[in-house]
């Protein structure tokens, strides 16, 4: 029924329905002959995004630059390989704490209160954030106070001091936030969802009160050592700078960089779990269901029909599947959808909802049903087109600032994606057919998923009476 | 993939989004620019110099700004129409009213209009049937709703052989649109989209058609969709929560004393008719701003506006009547019992923009919670350790109106609300008994100036700023007058501000404590 709307038919029926209208409502507004939405001629658009320049340092440090002179800002971002997936066990918040002590605890020569105080009186920002599998420093100055502010960020990065008091401060603030998880829903449901996705791997491994307590200076000094050195970072500078200029400022204050530690290996990537249905009690009046599937990296061909899957499936905005079904058709969502995260080596897939209580139930029956439905009936050829054109029509707001581009070169090469990937990426999509998304969508299977759900015991009677066998977990903190 | 990012990314889906944080955020964030534009005289100078204007025969008022970074536009649509507009017992209106915005016009997102416009002549009179009788509660006659509901089904079911659904949101994001939202705020209403620079005329064709003759298809389960909106953001939640009781205490009369979302009883049974005449009433060309921000000629896209909405008629203003706050002669204190850690709010009453005063508190803001060098940062968080996080906010709910300065604070255990509350006090009376040092009010000045310029950095950014002064103030321009206020501000009006408004008799204390 949904696909035949482009029909002549209906089209003819569209353009008489308008006519009728405009005489009808002349009183109200003039008459105005208003085109076909679907038919509107639009000139093409061509755009060539600016270069952005490599450079290798001699002590193996990777720099991306983008001058940009509309605003007398440079700002730099600097990606790590570390994340919470390194942690040694029991250690767990050792990557996010290192992260965080770097910008509170302290220098060589300067406390933690004399950073603070110098960053912002240069009205400097930075801030920290640590993944599973990343860190990223993120640091803008102002033009006119460059030389000093990353003179200041350099030693951030080289010299961390890791005050104790500092450090007391921070683990407090972090079991402040672990005892605090449990009243937000949404961050509850996630931070088991990421763990049950990883079950068994590092890359699963939660921080707890625990594990916050029993780290200690020595393991910062340690995690700073194995993973802040010129070959575990690269860097993008981007902004009001010269790309002479920029090369100069980090030789002469990176260039002398140099650590013989090298990182700990990788933890190996998660494997595809046994489905299972995971229930977390907790007493709000709307239901959290999550379904996860392990799904194509960035580097496999699959990404791209995959793309296009999620697409069509949840993540294309009210049109799809999961949105249209679920809250314009039923009524029983504000949020729901779908989400693909891949990264260079894996990658994830997930469809969830927020419903109420007594709908529970009914909304994770339906959600099975749409992706039960996308590996076993090729999608229409609307559907695949509509989702290709939006993916290829919106491509051009990756480019949006000279930032954005110049941190999407660095993420190819930290990704390890190939070079032309950028350009390749929409004639990919372009090729993308709907035998590829069936390929793409053969692991979808509800049965196969990961299924949280968190609720009220209510709830969980319900479930477990409808699905059979729902494991109850509880979450640590 | 770590939970934030989960979180975030399911906070993109969240196209339709209002809640009384978002508005807070937005404000926040809105206030935060607004401060930012400081003695850099030269850049607001230029801004007020690059920004085309025009005004269109039936009021629209149009602000055009060139950028050529990338060949995208973002454009927002506002109206000085909000939640404050509503009637009481029909709260929420507004918000709703923007969600069913989405569901298209007499030619998108139909078949066969005619033929629809039949049904749902029905299916309101049904609808208003089975509302009426179920508002009866437990007087209602039970095989009476069984039967209107069953009415109800089978015309949804016949309508939606007619309806191509969400076809506004497909028409953009076929053509490579991003960021498609709307927010409804106690003040005004905001539909934003950023859209390939050749696209332009897609989004004129759209939103001149919705600004005239939507259509409130689906509309029973959008209503339904807005319960469970209000489930999330406020009964699961406890910040929104609180944030609730907080401003239906610290207003006892004034319509910011109502959630944006509505309250429940009138929220389930919101009507067309009501919606229909709010619509007709705040929804005129006359009411509307827009700003466009990118790659494209102020003539060009003045051309294709007039073209699209130059026919629509102006209108005369409905203006509903709005009671006013009266003077508050006592603290007043509410507590709210949840399942969750306990948190505070807590905040005075104090005049809105353009009143000279409001600037004192932008400043205040900035002074008491800016950044780790901030006064309650630095002194409950760092050095105390009797807060995990502290932040005050200007100009809470809105800005159309007198409004509150509000902090926003968490305790660390094992310390208690009331310690917290006392260290915070300590912190007003010192703002009441010393002015500021010199160097403070630099520093401050310094932060603001910056994030001014950072704030500049995106096409979407500026277009919502210019957007939202030019409909609130009915002037953009207050931006680059704000630079030269700011300058003029002194540690003693800093001073005689803190001793005018943060006394205890104009204060409102919200707590939430932990269920036992």
């Amino acid at each position: 029924m949904k696909q035949k709307f482009f029909h002549n038919p209906f089209r003819m029926i569209i353009s008489l329905a308008l006519i009728f209208g405009s005489i009808g409502i002349a009183s109200a507004a003039s008459p105005i002959a208003l085109p076909d939405p679907n038919r509107i001629r639009y000139k093409p658009l061509s755009f060539e995004p600016p270069r952005t320049q490599r450079l290798r340092l001699e002590n193996g440090l990777v720099l991306y630059i983008l001058p940009d002179k509309e605003l007398p800002l440079v700002k730099i971002k600097v990606v790590v390989r570390t994340g919470s997936m390194y942690d040694p066990a029991g250690r767990e918040g050792l990557a996010e704490l290192t992260a965080i002590m770097m910008k509170t605890g302290g220098i060589a020569g300067m406390s933690g209160n004399a950073v603070d105080e110098t960053l912002e009186s240069m009205a400097a920002t930075f801030d920290t954030t640590v993944n599973r599998d990343s860190g990223i420093l993120s640091f803008s100055v102002l033009k006119k106070d460059l030389d000093r502010g990353f003179d200041l960020f350099s030693r951030i990065l080289t010299q961390p001091s890791f005050e104790e008091m500092k450090l007391t401060l921070a683990k407090d603030l972090k079991l402040e936030e672990l005892r605090r998880i449990i009243d937000d829903p949404q961050k509850l449901a996630f931070r088991e969802f990421g763990r049950l996705m990883h079950e068994g791997s590092p890359r699963g491994r939660v921080t707890t009160s625990a594990s916050i307590r029993s780290i200690q200076r020595d393991d910062l000094l340690l995690c700073h050592k194995l993973f802040y050195h010129p070959e575990n970072v690269m860097i993008s500078i981007s902004g009001d700078i010269d790309i002479p200029e920029a090369k100069l400022l980090i030789e002469r204050y990176l260039g002398g960089w140099s650590s013989s530690e090298r990182r700990p290996e990788t933890p190996p990537l998660p494997r595809q779990q046994d489905g299972g249905i995971y229930f977390l009690t907790k007493d709000v009046p709307q239901s959290i269901a999550i379904f996860g599937w392990l799904a194509p990296a960035k580097r496999d061909a699959q990404f791209y029909p995959f793309k296009v899957l999620d697409f069509i499936v949840g993540s294309g905005g009210f049109r799809s599947r999961i949105f249209q079904e679920i809250r314009t058709h039923l009524g029983l969502a504000y949020s729901t959808g779908s989400f693909y995260k891949a990264k260079g080596d894996y990658g994830l897939f997930g469809a969830y909802a927020l419903t109420k209580s007594a709908s529970t139930v009914k909304v994770v029956s339906r959600i099975e049903k749409i992706l039960r439905e996308i590996g076993q009936k090729p999608v229409s050829t609307e559907e695949l087109e509509g989702a290709k054109k939006a993916i290829l029509n919106s491509f051009i707001f990756s480019f949006t600032s000279a930032e954005k581009i110049a941190s999407q070169q660095l993420m190819i090469e930290y990704e390890d994606l190939s070079e032309d990937y950028l350009l390749t990426y929409r004639p990919k999509i372009e090729k993308v057919n709907a035998a590829d998304i069936r390929d793409a969508a053969i692991g979808l299977s509800p049965e196969r998923a990961i299924l949280l759900i968190v609720g009220n015991e209510d709830v969980y009677r319900e479930v477990a009476s409808i699905f059979g066998k729902v494991s109850r977990i509880e979450a640590t903190f | 993939m770590r939970n934030n990012s989960s979180f975030l990314r399911l906070r993109r889906f969240r196209k339709l989004q209002f809640t009384p944080h978002a508005v807070l955020t937005t404000l926040g964030i809105l206030f935060f620019l607004l401060l930012l534009l400081l003695p850099s005289p030269l850049f607001p100078y230029e801004l007020a110099e690059k920004v085309q204007t025009f005004t269109l025969k039936n009021g629209i008022r149009l602000l055009v700004l060139e950028r050529h970074l990338s060949p995208t536009v973002a454009i927002y649509i506002r109206y000085r129409a909000g939640a404050v507009d509503e009637t009481d017992g029909k709260t929420g209106t507004a918000h709703l009213l923007e969600h069913m915005m989405f569901k298209g016009t007499r030619t998108i997102g139909t078949r066969n209009y005619a033929a629809e416009k039949k049904i749902m002549i029905r299916l309101e009179r049904v609808g208003t049937a089975l509302d009426r009788e179920k508002a009866k509660g437990k007087a209602a006659r039970s095989p009476l709703v069984a039967r209107l509901t069953d009415q109800l089904t089978k015309l949804q079911k016949r309508q939606r052989r007619l309806i191509l659904s969400n076809e506004i949101d497909r028409l953009y994001s076929e053509n490579g649109a991003v960021g498609l939202n709307a927010s409804t705020g106690q003040d005004l209403t905001t539909y934003q989209v950023s859209i390939p620079a050749n696209r332009i005329e897609l989004w004129a064709r759209i939103e001149a058609d919705r600004m005239v003759h939507p259509v409130f298809r689906e509309f029973y389960t959008e209503r339904d969709v807005v319960m469970e909106e209000r489930r999330q953001r406020s009964e699961s939640d406890p910040e929104g929560k609180l944030l609730e009781s907080y401003l239906a205490a610290a207003f006892i009369s004034h319509p910011y004393r109502r959630p944006i979302l509505g309250w429940p009883s009138d929220m389930r049974y919101l009507d067309i008719a009501y919606m229909t005449k709010y619509f007709r009433d705040m929804h005129a060309p006359n009411n509307t701003v827009i700003a466009m921000v990118g790659d494209l000629q102020p003539s060009t896209a003045l051309k294709i506006v007039e073209k699209y909405f130059s026919r629509i008629p102006a209108q005369k203003l409905a203006s509903p009547p709005i009671t006013e706050e009266p003077r508050q002669s006592g603290e007043r204190r509410v507590e709210v019992i949840f399942d969750a850690e306990p948190q505070m709010i807590l905040g005075y009453h104090k005049p809105p923009p353009p009143v000279f005063d409001d600037y004192l508190f932008d400043m205040i803001e900035s002074i008491l919670t800016k950044g780790r060098t901030s006064r309650l940062f630095k002194i409950l968080v760092q050095e105390q350790g009797l807060a995990e996080t502290i932040q005050a906010s200007n100009g809470v709910p809105g800005s159309r109106y007198p409004n509150q300065f509000v902090i926003f604070a968490t305790p660390r255990h094992p310390h208690t609300l009331g310690e917290l509350e006392q260290a915070i006090d300590r912190e007003i009376e010192r703002l009441q008994r010393e002015p500021i040092s010199e160097s403070e009010l630099e520093k401050v000045k310094n932060q603001i100036r910056a994030d001014f310029i950072r704030g500049l950095d995106s096409n979407a950014g500026l277009a919502g700023m210019l957007s939202y002064y030019e409909a609130l103030l009915g002037d953009y321009r207050y931006l680059a007058e704000y630079t030269t206020t700011i300058d003029r501000i002194t540690a003693d009006d800093i001073l005689q501000a803190a001793r005018t408004y943060l006394t205890p008799e104009n204060r409102t204390v919200a707590t939430l404590t932990k269920k036992r």
